[in-house]
């Protein structure tokens, strides 16, 4: 038998979280998979499952002092839907998955999972999002890559819910992704690359570059990008050995089933590459 | 009713499938039915020393070799795959025993619990080990002409290697199988293309009489030559647990399992040795075909055979040293696979000469068409090519269609255009369609007719292209024909569905029973015309030195692939695919549509996507999210003509159709990327993580 908590409100089920140890079950695309035995076969849970995806306050997307709060529940469909979402944010979304996944699949769940690839994570990273997780003692934030912690590890502690994810309300002047999968829709990312620039005569005034798939977490490198910022394009040109040795540096990548490392980390490199040569054209 | 044959009707299999009202064999109930679950190995190589058993509960049972009433060998080419292992297992995944019982779930938990104990052995994990260590299972050798000579005469001799990989089928429907005994016939139901081999199998596994087995084929989701022999395997499976249990019995696989141990297409290697005359014309060629054939040969002697005789493709080659070898290898068994052994060893003649040209420096559409076999010319194994060939037309309209000559002299870097030129043997090879002896039968009772045939409905139009030519030879309406139940109680052997013989020969059979029925419509209410297969007298075929006609006629064609690949990641975007095919004449035009642009969707992905690998014996892409066949955003734009070329002993002229456009994709898409990048393109898949290290390569 599987045992499920199915709360009316967050605090109904941050309630049920303080009393007992719960397997968070948001559209459970990544979870129902993980958990699969076989055919006809219902899935073993360690502990009792809490639903949450249906709970209203987890799905409002809403602008607030210019910041975009997205609830965990919010689905990639909604999301797509949705006007406040940038549509940069959505150029991701779009290439998620399949239209039936992505009518399940929450944003929060596609965080919580913690995958190397989950493909919402380059354009948090990128944009600095917040997270806010709520317990029945209180509420506290953390920046995103506080919040992953590794592979399939997030820093919830055992009575705490993912609520919202919070966003800066910008567009940049550049936006260019690029996920690599090994097909061109339903695929899991093997490589990816999100980069986002705002350029002014010739220069750059903002830039972050964020890449999925290739290390434990999202790759993003703040330092690196102090350096750039600032830069002419011509300067960009002549300091770029310098950036792409770091990012080669941090890029780690593994061999699986879906590509090599060799292939993702030279593709990362030559799409960092590409990206602030493409600046000034 | 006397109506165009090629103008097209609707499927009779297609509103119910739409609808979900199609029952497949998971669907179906049976009263007290138990599930069955396999315990696989877990070793590549090892002797099972011991299994040990939790306590199994009651109405719970465990099925092993020791309850095989007859053989414990599954029925095939070669008979060597146990039914359950038993003293040792030859590759991970091979079934051991089943766990049978009410409850699935508590057949998991008990599967879980069995330990078997290992005495591990050295494995062949490779084709390359394999062959260091002459793991050979079939050797064969033609000639032709008289190679020596031509080599020791030729100008300049060239040498080049190819490879492919392991392709996975993924019919949409995964394999499954159902057992029960009625009094004391044995009835088996599932998911499957021959229903004769099932049988043929379980007579022998079973020890039973041959009018105490049935065989019922339920709506199968796809097949391509997947459910050939390895239904026959599960068919014993389930059959033995059914006597034993004395219930039927029901084994459903999930795509997990069904990856892990079904059969897959054949990795391959080939090696040419090619001699080339002052005029620098191919006379002579040492070809040297290996498979990895995987732990079991089973049916791979006859895949190997239909590579073997495919060789030489289009060409005609005067001089020719065959030799081809399947091996063993401790992995899932290889076996049928749309194409047959056919893509391998076209891929890699349509690349050699493809290199060989551009190393010549002459444009290899232009160098490939030097060589083409025309009528009467001699084949690979010294038959007769005994039709007319329309391989000009062809190749005029296609170059046309695609603008091939234009875009091949001005292509952008990263931009190519490559083409492909192709035949396919209909039917059987060898002797194959005489040793089966295929009948068919027409009932008629009143004004309907039972067309009764073995040939199954997969999902690739059968039941409607064979009522269809039944209904227009006896200029009656489709509904007036019935589908009779593929059940082998109730139907002739016709044959398996394999070898895109069924609208040929089946539907060959099928009209000239029609004519002789039309002929004696008013004779009586009720009758029957009956038809077994006669192999036309000009056609000579010597199994034992591979001489004469390997198969009784061809189809043909030719594919243009325009292709683009990204400067930055690789990725590999196929623009555009031409087809022109030469298929006799159309039975009916969308359907055969249909069968080309699958052929080519899954060409392209055994060419590009489709990656299957294993590391110490284990198969690393193990499920649908790693291991990835082509949507339709993978699949480019497709334009597709076909020409008339009546064939004399097909129904309305139709010659074979169903394999033939998985063969041309893959060399036009790999002559369009060696194009692109100016690099020959030997292997298979063409990934971009390749593609990035031959483009770095100078």
């Amino acid at each position: 038998m599987v045992n499920a908590f199915h709360p009316e409100t967050l605090s109904k089920a941050l309630e049920i979280l303080a009393e007992n140890p719960c397997t968070i079950m948001a559209g459970g695309t990544d979870l129902m998979a993980q958990k699969a035995r076989g055919f006809a076969i219902r899935p073993v849970f360690e502990h009792p499952l809490l639903f949450i995806n249906h709970i209203d306050e987890l799905k409002q997307i809403s602008l607030e002092d210019n910041e975009i709060h997205i609830g965990a529940c919010a689905t990639l469909s909604e999301l797509l839907e949705s006007q406040l979402i940038a549509d940069t944010f959505k150029d991701v979304i779009r290439q998620m998955a399949s239209p039936p996944i992505r009518n399940l699949a929450t944003i929060g769940g596609n965080i919580c999972n913690a995958s190397p690839a989950a493909d919402t994570l380059p354009y948090l990273y990128a944009l600095d999002a917040q997270v806010e997780i709520q317990s029945q003692t209180g509420l506290r934030t953390l920046p995103i890559r506080e919040f992953i912690k590794a592979p399939k590890t997030n820093g919830l502690q055992n009575n705490e819910l993912l609520t919202h994810i919070v966003l800066p309300n910008k567009e940049f002047d550049i936006n260019f992704y690029r996920k690599l999968g090994q097909r061109r829709g339903m695929s899991l990312t093997k490589a990816s690359f999100h980069g986002l620039a705002n350029v002014t005569n010739g220069s750059v005034t903002d830039l972050c570059l964020a890449l999925g798939s290739v290390a434990p977490t999202i790759v993003r490198c703040e330092l690196t990008e102090q350096l750039l910022i600032g830069q002419s394009f011509i300067n960009i040109e002549e300091i770029l050995p310098t950036v792409l040795n770091k990012y080669s540096e941090i890029i780690k990548p593994i061999d699986d089933a879906r590509s090599t490392a060799k292939y993702r980390k030279e593709v990362s490199i030559r799409l960092i590459k590409n990206f602030l040569l493409g600046l000034g054209k | 009713m006397k109506e165009n044959i090629s103008q097209s009707i609707p499927r009779s299999d297609a509103k119910a499938k739409l609808r979900g009202e199609t029952k497949y064999i998971a669907d179906i109930p049976f009263d007290k039915l138990l599930y069955a679950k396999t315990l696989r190995s877990t070793k590549a190589k090892a002797k099972i020393r011991s299994i040990l058993l939790p306590k199994i509960p009651d109405g719970y049972f465990v099925i092993d070799q020791h309850d095989v009433p007859g053989k414990n060998r599954m029925r095939t080419v070669v008979s060597d795959h146990p039914i359950f292992a038993q003293d040792d297992v030859q590759y991970i995944g091979q079934p051991i025993l089943l766990v049978v019982g009410e409850d699935r779930e508590t057949v998991y938990n008990i599967l879980a619990q069995i330990q078997v104990e290992y005495e591990e052995e050295r494995p062949l994990l490779t084709l390359e080990e394999a062959e260091n260590s002459s793991a050979v299972f079939t050797d064969y050798h033609y000639d032709k002409g008289n190679p020596c000579a031509a080599f020791q005469n030729a100008k300049t001799l060239i040498e080049d290697e190819f490879a492919t990989g392991y392709q996975e089928h993924v019919y949409l429907e995964p394999n499954g199988m159902a057992a029960e005994f009625k009094g004391d016939t044995l009835f088996v139901y599932g998911s499957m293309q021959c229903p004769f081999y099932a049988k043929g199998a379980l007579l022998e596994t079973m020890d039973l009489a041959d009018d105490k087995v049935r065989v019922i084929q339920t709506t199968t989701g796809g097949a391509f030559g997947g459910k050939e022999e390895f239904p026959s395997l599960i068919a014993c499976q389930v059959a033995v647990a059914s006597l034993k249990t004395q219930k039927p019995v029901m084994m459903i696989y999930d795509r997990m399992e069904d990856i892990l141990c079904s059969t897959k297409r054949h990795p391959s290697k080939i090696r040419y040795k090619a001699a080339l005359d002052e005029n620098q014309q191919i006379v002579a060629l040492d070809i040297d075909v290996l498979f990895n054939a995987g732990a079991y040969n089973g049916l791979s002697p006859v895949v190997l055979q239909r590579g073997i005789f495919s060789v030489t493709n289009v060409y005609h080659i005067p001089h020719l040293r065959v030799h081809g070898r399947n091996f063993m290898t401790n992995s899932v068994p290889s076996g049928a696979y749309r194409g047959f052994g056919a893509p391998q060893t076209i891929f890699g003649t349509e690349m050699m000469l493809y290199n060989i040209a551009v190393k010549l420096g002459i444009e290899p559409l232009d160098y490939k068409a030097r060589h083409l076999l025309k009528r009467n010319d001699p084949t690979c194994t010294g038959g007769r090519i005994h039709d007319e060939v329309k391989m000009f037309e062809i190749l005029e309209k296609i170059t046309q269609m695609s603008g091939y000559y234009e875009k091949i002299k001005h292509s952008p870097k990263y931009h190519g255009i490559g083409a492909s030129l192709f035949l396919h043997g209909c039917g059987f090879t060898g002797k194959g369609e005489t040793v089966i002896n295929g009948a068919i039968q027409l009932t008629k009772k009143n004004q309907e007719v039972t067309l009764k045939v073995s040939s199954v409905e997969m999902g690739q139009g059968a039941e409607t292209v064979l009522r269809k030519i039944v209904a227009y030879t006896l200029e009656i309406q489709m509904e007036q024909i019935i589908f009779e139940k593929t059940d082998t109680g109730l139907v002739p052997d016709s044959g398996p569905t394999v070898a895109s013989r069924t609208t040929m020969i089946v539907g060959g059979l099928l009209q000239q029973a029609a004519l002789e029925m039309k002929e004696r419509w008013h004779e009586a209410e009720s009758f029957e015309v009956t038809r077994r297969y006669n192999h036309p007298d000009f056609l000579h075929w010597d199994d034992q030195k591979f001489h004469g006609d390997a198969y009784p006629v061809y189809s043909w064609g030719a594919n243009v692939a325009e292709i683009e690949i990204d400067p930055v990641t690789y990725e590999l975007t196929i623009k555009n695919l031409y087809g022109v095919y030469d298929v006799g004449v159309p039975i009916d035009l969308r359907s055969l549509e249909g069968q080309m642009q699958g052929g080519i969707a899954q060409g392209i992905g055994w060419a590009t996507i489709e990656v299957m690998e294993t590391s110490q014996g284990r198969l690393i892409q193990t499920n649908l999210t790693n291991y990835k066949i082509p949507t339709a955003m993978d699949v480019p734009e497709m334009e597709i003509e076909f020409i008339s070329n009546p064939y004399e002993f097909g129904p309305f002229g139709a010659k074979c159709a169903g394999e033939l456009p998985f063969v041309g994709a893959p060399p036009a898409v790999a002559a369009a990327v060696s194009h692109a990048l100016k690099k020959p393109i030997n292997h298979l898949p063409i990934r971009p993580e390749k593609l990035m290290e031959i483009d770095n390569e100078n």
